[in-house]
């Protein structure tokens, strides 16, 4: 289904493809792209950008993380401001939660409320890729096809801070030929938590472990996330513990091509 | 004591005073007025259930018993057959000693005729004096069985409100390992927050709660789940909790 | 049982190598949690939680006066009341109050704030048997153990283990029969009832218009405590007032709805004041100690938050990270899961003393999510984080990290630079396991050690991207 393209011209979307991807995951950017093409948008890759700064900000270094975010707005809000974009589309739940509500956050306390402003200007247009497919460009199906056992574990930012569930389960379930099985305790985190991952390993291993279980037990091939990061640690539990399901960024999955392959992250 | 210059009364409010003056706390989140009046939480069941049945559906639920009974002249003959169900005489044909249950004053139970019924089965109402003396104590503590009536009781939960009081001892309700109550339908309210309503309405409210020392809600027998969640009934408190609803014919609240 | 004492690393270590441990917690916070929603879906929670807030918010924003009020009314009902700024005071307040009456046994019902005080160790030093009556607490008593969750507070023990103490501990005849450890217990503690002199309790709830000290159980241990014994002590957080006699029943209800999945406890003691002369039972003499033990410092701290906490528990039961770990590695507070990860620190002398905790999560938000009080947990978590690296307690390494992230990243080039180094440095990493060259940078061992790392991708998606939209004859914008 494509967007209602009656009033105006295609929606342009400035695409955020997060450091992640574009330095680990650069498929997962492509499949964003071709995906918001398909659905009648079109795609512009502004490419000053970097980082939000949620690594930073997460780890209580909001100096650091403010002067990341400063940059990522002097790159999208010109955009914004100018009108050259509808929208700001990114794959992770995560980054669009730290845009649109940790900014708040951060600039709250500045002495110069510019910052605050383009903020508050960005988050607005600001979106998750289902949420954008599903919302916005009004998809229901992305006519992928995908034959294997697929789960899907929601992102606890997606699902909490964003609370996007319904749109990615609604996409998934319309993939074709795929078996959507379901997730035990689905909701409970992978254990990821940017700097946690490390500081904590070991509680954050636990966790990984435990979800790697679950998705043993459902029989799940693949299973899809809506976020790079916690695939990464969901991949880096399953491998190392020899588990048959891997994980995938649901944009793969959605992507009107070929069945995707999980993520190797060795070669 | 800690020896310090300014009492710690003064000093702890001088700093909240401080800290929340002139400038209000800031907290996370959105600003929330105080209710006027609190929700509801715990509705009452719907349906065409009269509220005697209700409470006694709810009291089931959390592993009481109940029993109405239509009319009052016959609550005395439940009460003696649930006691002696609970304690069977040791003597088919010999009276021997009374059973002693703990108990409110008979009046306070408010059933008819109680004492002479029980009086017929050889039972007998312990109702204590002064629960601090050792004696009354030590007699009290070997009873299995308590008798008590009710301030009010809940359809929404099956819950009562037992406030202490001249004749109201809290042991009745609390030592024995069986506790009985008397629960007349009139004092039954769909919810605690229609009960709220109406003592606060005939401004009793205040007074009903610093004139009786405690006033317990009590909901069911004892019970704990600290063992690996497991349910236990009669920790401290009674195992075995029935009410026998009296159906006075009188609208609640009367 | 886990060293409380150990550094925070090595508790943890302790914590995820017990399997007991893990099974037990899995086991009860999955169940308790599954009973809470069920038990939040049957209200109208959202505006419950709403009101929950809205009440415990009137009430810190206004503490000075109803304490005030909380105060002349408990002195109208007969109490005296005590105040006391800090653990020290309150125990010495407790301690005088039971000298004057020649205590020598106390038996006490559940409260996590004499835990916080460590006012049974108080009393013990004068030689005064203080008696845990709640059967969790009893338990850990005679275990020699602190509370592992703040309602649960046994939670980290199988019944195996309970009955292997009370065998040795009370002759008890080998089983592991709840019904019948449970008897084993009320036993033995309705003597300790019946002896006991002092009777010591907490207060969930002071209501200040009436004057009353409301408390929660389901054993009725808050009853017997408040009624057998001559003396009755309550000492209760001067955050735990409300203003109403119908804000305490509201908070009551959200409480063992969010605590335990009940629609109300089995009891709920509403005290106001000693026995009348008239009474059959109750005390001759009832104290309120009000305490403030860095509560008001809370407030200057910046967190007015965090003492809109009504301990239901519910944020523990739903916390992956307190589900491996348990309390006992939250340290020797008795406050755990999201909730201790914040009390901890904020009610410290110094919170860094306990920098790790915040740390300790990953922010997944169901503790926000389930929160009674809308406390915003995770938020919370954050900000504390930011106060500790303020505070200066972030390792070197960590400050360079960030800054040199910060550095990076304002820059597109820099950035682009960054990621071509790192590509190259994970080309060196081996390919399973840490060590290596990987011990070089610890937090990527700390990941190796366990999981896989992924390979940076040949090319970034930006040289993907130009080569995509050149062939399409696109220019690339900016």
């Amino acid at each position: 289904m494509a967007a209602d393209n009656s009033k105006s011209a295609r929606p342009r979307v400035a695409l955020f493809v997060t450091c992640m991807v574009d330095s680990l995951y650069p498929d997962v950017g492509i499949a964003t792209a071709d995906l918001l093409e398909q659905h009648g948008a079109e795609v512009i890759f502004p490419e000053g950008q970097t980082c939000c700064g949620q690594p930073a900000f997460n780890a209580g270094f909001r100096r650091d993380a403010s002067k990341v975010a400063r940059h990522f707005l002097d790159v999208f809000w010109p955009l914004v401001r100018d009108g050259g974009i509808d929208a700001i589309v990114a794959p992770s739940g995560s980054c669009v939660a730290m845009v649109k509500h940790s900014y708040d956050i951060l600039f709250a306390d500045d002495e110069d409320d510019a910052y605050q402003h383009k903020a508050q200007e960005v988050s607005r247009v600001t979106y998750e890729l289902t949420q954008y497919l599903v919302d916005v460009l009004r998809v229901d199906s992305t006519g992928a096809s995908c034959t294997a056992k697929l789960a899907y574990h929601p992102c606890c930012h997606l699902l909490r801070d964003l609370r996007v569930d319904e749109q990615p389960r609604r996409l998934l379930s319309h993939v074709e030929g795929a078996r959507v099985v379901d997730l035990p305790s689905a909701e409970e985190c992978c254990g990821f938590g940017g700097l946690f991952a490390v500081k904590n390993a070991g509680i954050s291993t636990a966790m990984g472990r435990r979800k790697a279980h679950h998705l043993s037990a459902c029989g799940a091939e693949l299973v899809a996330v809506n976020d790079v990061s916690c695939m990464t640690q969901l991949n880096g539990v399953l491998l190392r513990e020899g588990h048959r399901c891997r994980a995938v960024h649901i944009a793969t999955v959605l992507r009107k091509s070929e069945a995707p392959q999980g993520e190797e992250p060795h070669a | 004591m800690t020896a310090s210059p300014v009492p710690a009364r003064d000093e702890i409010l001088a700093r909240l005073t401080g800290y929340l003056t002139p400038e209000p706390p800031r907290f996370r989140g959105e600003a929330e007025p105080l209710p006027t009046v609190p929700m509801t939480v715990t509705g009452a069941p719907s349906g065409d259930a009269t509220l005697a049945a209700m409470f006694g559906s709810r009291l089931e639920d959390v592993q009481g018993t109940y029993e109405i009974v239509d009319r009052p002249g016959d609550a005395a003959e439940q009460v003696a057959q649930r006691i002696r169900l609970w304690c069977p005489p040791l003597f088919d044909d010999q009276p021997g000693a009374p059973t002693q249950v703990l108990a409110w004053a008979p009046d306070e139970i408010g059933v008819p005729n109680l004492e002479n019924r029980l009086r017929e089965s050889n039972i007998e109402l312990l109702v204590p004096g002064d629960l601090h003396e050792a004696q009354v104590r030590h007699k009290a503590a070997g009873l299995s069985v308590g008798i008590t009536g009710v301030d009010a009781a809940f359809a929404s939960t099956g819950s009562v409100v037992l406030a202490s009081g001249k004749g109201k001892s809290r042991s009745a309700s609390l030592l024995p390992l069986h506790h009985l109550m008397i629960v007349p339908a009139s004092r039954i309210y769909p919810t605690f927050e229609d009960w709220l309503r109406t003592l606060r309405q005939a401004g009793e409210l205040e007074n009903f709660l610093r004139h009786n020392a405690q006033v317990a809600f009590v909901t069911g027998p004892s019970k704990s789940a600290d063992i690996e969640l497991n349910l236990t009934l009669g920790v401290h408190g009674p195992k075995v909790v029935h009410a026998i609803v009296v159906d006075d014919g009188t609208p609640t609240g009367s | 049982m886990l060293d409380v004492h150990a550094p925070f690393e090595s508790r943890v270590t302790q914590a995820l190598a017990d399997d007991h441990l893990r099974t037990a917690l899995d086991r009860a916070t999955t169940r308790l949690a599954e009973r809470r929603d069920l038990a939040v879906a049957a209200v109208d929670n959202p505006a419950l939680r709403h009101e929950v807030r809205a009440i415990r918010q009137f009430a810190i924003t206004h503490l000075p006066d109803m304490l005030q009020q909380l105060e002349t009314n408990l002195i109208a009902n007969g109490c005296q009341v005590h105040w006391a700024r800090n653990a020290a005071e309150a125990n010495d307040i407790v301690r005088d109050i039971a000298r004057r009456h020649g205590v020598r046994r106390v038996v006490k019902s559940k409260s996590m704030l004499t835990e916080e005080i460590g006012l049974n160790e108080a009393l013990e030093t004068d030689g005064i048997e203080v008696v845990e009556t709640d059967l969790g607490e009893y338990i850990i008593q005679l275990a020699h153990e602190p509370p592992s969750h703040i309602l649960a507070p046994v939670i980290h023990k199988r019944a195996e283990d309970i009955s292997d103490l009370f065998q040795r501990e009370l002759g008890m005849p080998p089983t592991t029969d709840p019904g019948v450890m449970c008897a084993t217990a009320r036993q033995e503690l309705r003597r300790k009832f019946l002896q006991a002199d002092m009777g010591i309790s907490g207060g969930n709830f002071a209501i200040a218009e009436t004057g009353t000290i409301c408390i929660i159980t389901n054993e009725g241990n808050g009853r017997m405590v408040t009624s057998m014994p001559r003396v009755h002590v309550a000492v209760v957080g001067i955050e735990k007032v409300v203003p109403r006699v119908e804000d305490a029943f509201l908070l009551w209800q959200a409480t063992t709805r969010n605590a335990t999945g009940q629609a109300v406890s089995v009891y709920f003691a509403m005290c106001s004041g000693p026995r009348r002369p008239d009474h059959a039972d109750g005390p001759q003499e009832m104290h309120v100690v009000l305490l403030d033990n860095g509560r008001s410092r809370i407030i200057d701290r910046g967190y007015p938050d965090v003492l809109l906490c009504i301990r239901c528990g519910a944020c523990v039961d739903v916390c992956p990270v307190y589900r491996e770990i348990g309390g006992h590695a939250y340290g020797a507070t008795a406050y755990s899961g999201p909730i201790g990860a914040v009390l901890t620190p904020l009610l410290a002398d110094d919170p860094t003393s306990v920098c790790e905790l915040p740390f300790a999560s990953s922010l997944c938000g169901a503790c926000g999510e389930v929160c009674p009080a809308e406390i915003d947990l995770p938020r919370i978590l954050l900000d504390l984080r930011s106060d500790m690296v303020n505070a200066g307690t972030s390792s070197v390494l960590e400050r360079v990290a960030f800054t040199s992230y910060a550095t990076g990243m304002q820059k597109p080039w820099r950035y682009r630079a960054l990621v071509v180094v790192a590509r190259w440095a994970t080309k060196l990493l081996p390919r399973n396991g840490s060590g290596g060259l990987t011990k070089l940078l610890p937090p990527l061992n700390a990941w190796m050690r366990t999981r896989v790392f992924p390979r940076f991708a040949r090319r970034s998606f930006r040289r993907l991207w130009r080569k995509r939209s050149s062939g399409r004859g696109i220019e690339p914008s900016r």
